[in-house]
């Protein structure tokens, strides 16, 4: 490669990660919890703990029993029971975003209060949206991946010598130099998740951008009409009353059009209209696909569409893989804790990313983006960390629907004063160590509170309480052996001129 | 004056970012038009893949040309034709 060429994409690598990494931190390390969303949604809430002897699904008495419960809407989705989630969730979004839930304890069919506690989807929802109102926090998010594919296309044309970047970690020589082996260690170690990461996230987040322009091409502009042509149609309410066709005949139906198939989700749309419809989406078994689906009418109980995404040409596949790929829906818990690993790998390659270009340029902690990275990375981990005790803790005071503003609360509170400590505290280093420090305690201190509340202390827990605990010591034990790690000052390139020499002749 | 302008780095830079993204969008039309394999719905899904691979691969080519005026001479070379397709193929 020409020189020129070469510093080009290394100047656009620098760039490009400098001014969209701090927005790529919050995205990718939001991504680890939203990563675990369901199983954490289990753990946060005990009631949804208690695991029904009898699995069996009854459509029927499941709508009916959410009318009598008083959960009447026109159009619902239900989620069927798994391996993490026990019950049988209703849900209905309105109009004006409102979100409502149901749940029923499967087999007996009695409601389960909902979990008072959003842990899971707060840190989600910053995932996904950013808590920006929508779509922009999703373009934004959008945006923010294509910048990290852009950052990675150029890190892999600079970084020739990889064979040898690989294992390459010189502790005991400059500052410096420790960012650049870190850099480069955590970038090619993360790699495949990371490129795997970016590509699906970039789709996800800019699929509202593009979705107008390919309609364009193809349906003359309408959005709605691609939309139905490949995913399936959307209810037409006429007005006029129809009976409801027998929908655990459907669901028999179903079961039979989509073997091979999990089928994971219903919605039902118009029911008792003469335009009602009845969709099941499943995820294949054998293939990487979460969008096949058929659609049956509430009325005539005629199938209206059938969408597979397998066995249609490499685009339907590479689509339908999309979101497996960014949210693991495949392979077993060993696959999303690696992807997670990597995430937190990529957390790390972006905070050595913005640490060695302020080091190039001779900048030290006094410098805004210096502030700025420490304040609102370091933040956002220590804030995350404080949610999960807190999360638990509320629960002794009873707060009902309250309990998930306190949990916001507490995240935007921490996380703000947190942002202001860089500009209060001179000491860089010192004060990432006590970030580190705080935020181990933190997440030790929930299994404290979580063994205090709910009795569910680390030797008497199994299954998911007892991963979602391991995985918070685990996290607890990387951030102090991170603290122990850590200089508490900058070393300078050597510590003597003797120990210059030293590394000199050994090299 | 003008000609120095184009020729800036900043002129690259947005030839890159902003150029880059209508270049892109023109010729995701015209595959999305043009892609002769597959039913409807393949056709827009191959649109879709290729515009972010467009967009990285025509930002890069973009941002290293030699100055600005290379990057923009590089733009339009994919968006003229691009848009000359969307247009004839829409308008009929």
């Amino acid at each position: 490669m020409k020189q020129h060429t070469h510093k080009r994409l290394y100047d656009t690598h620098s760039w490009v990660g400098i001014i969209s990494g701090i927005l790529l931190f919050i995205v990718t390390f939001s991504g680890i919890p939203a990563l675990f969303e369901h199983e954490v949604g289990y753990w946060q809430y005990p009631a949804f703990g208690e695991i029904p002897t009898d699995r069996s699904f009854d459509l029927e008495h499941t709508i009916a029993t959410a009318n009598d419960i008083g959960f009447q809407y026109d159009k619902l989705t239900i989620q069927l029971p798994d391996d993490i989630n026990n019950h049988i969730m209703l849900s209905h979004f309105s109009d004006e975003s409102e979100f409502y839930t149901l749940y029923l304890k499967t087999g007996s069919y009695e409601e389960v209060k909902s979990s008072p506690s959003a842990l899971g989807q707060i840190l989600t929802h910053l995932h996904t949206d950013l808590y920006l109102p929508r779509p922009f926090g999703r373009y934004l998010v959008g945006l923010a991946g294509m910048a990290m594919l852009l950052a990675i296309i150029a890190g892999i044309f600079i970084h020739v010598k990889w064979r040898k970047e690989f294992v390459m970690l010189r502790p005991k020589r400059s500052w410096r130099l420790l960012l650049t082996d870190q850099h480069k260690l955590l970038g090619l170690w993360s790699l495949p998740f990371t490129l795997i990461l970016a590509f699906t996230g970039t789709i996800l987040g800019l699929l509202g951008i593009i979705s107008p322009i390919l309609a364009l091409a193809a349906f003359d502009g309408d959005v709605q009409k691609a939309t139905d042509t490949i995913l399936g149609p959307s209810a037409e309410i006429t007005g006029e009353p129809a009976p409801i066709y027998s929908l655990n005949e459907l669901w028999v139906k179903a079961r039979s059009d989509l073997s091979d198939k999990e089928i994971k989700l219903i919605e039902i749309e118009g029911a008792g209209d003469k335009g009602g419809l009845i969709k099941f989406s499943a995820h294949h078994q054998k293939h990487l696909s979460n969008i096949e689906t058929v659609t049956y009418s509430t009325a005539t109980g005629e199938t209206i569409h059938e969408g597979s995404f397998i066995g249609k040409g490499p685009f339907h596949r590479i689509f339908a893989a999309v979101t497996p790929l960014h949210y693991v829906l495949f392979g077993s818990v060993w696959l999303k804790i690696c992807y997670a690993l990597a995430a937190l790998g990529a957390c790390g390659l972006i905070v050595t990313g913005n640490m060695l270009w302020l080091e190039r340029r001779g900048h030290g902690m006094e410098h805004l983006l210096s502030k700025l990275t420490l304040g609102i990375c370091g933040g956002l981990v220590v804030a995350t960390c404080a949610l999960f005790p807190v999360s638990q803790l509320l629960y002794v005071f009873k707060l009902g629907e309250e309990h998930h503003h306190f949990e916001e609360w507490i995240l935007w509170s921490t996380w703000g004063i947190t942002l202001f400590m860089p500009f209060l505290w001179k000491n860089g280093f010192q004060l990432s160590h006590w970030m580190l420090r705080i935020s181990a305690a933190l997440l030790l201190s929930t299994l404290l509170v979580d063994g205090l509340v709910n009795g569910r202390w680390l030797w008497l827990t199994s299954g998911w309480n007892f991963y979602i605990q391991a995985g918070l010591i685990f996290f607890a034990m990387l951030l102090v052996y991170l603290d122990i790690k850590m200089p508490d000052e900058k070393k300078e390139k050597f510590a003597t001129r003797a120990a210059a020499i030293q590394v000199e002749v050994a090299d | 004056m003008f000609v120095n302008i184009i020729r800036s780095t900043g002129s690259r830079n947005i030839a890159a970012i902003v150029g880059s993204f209508l270049a892109t969008v023109a010729l995701t039309i015209s595959i999305t038009l043009l892609w002769p394999f597959g039913n409807l719905a393949e056709q827009v899904l191959a649109g879709g893949t290729f515009f972010f691979i467009f967009w990285a691969s025509v930002f890069y080519w973009a941002i290293l040309a030699q100055d600005g005026l290379k990057a923009w001479i590089r733009i339009l070379i994919l968006l003229v034709p691009a848009l000359t397709i969307d247009i004839i193929s829409l308008a009929t």
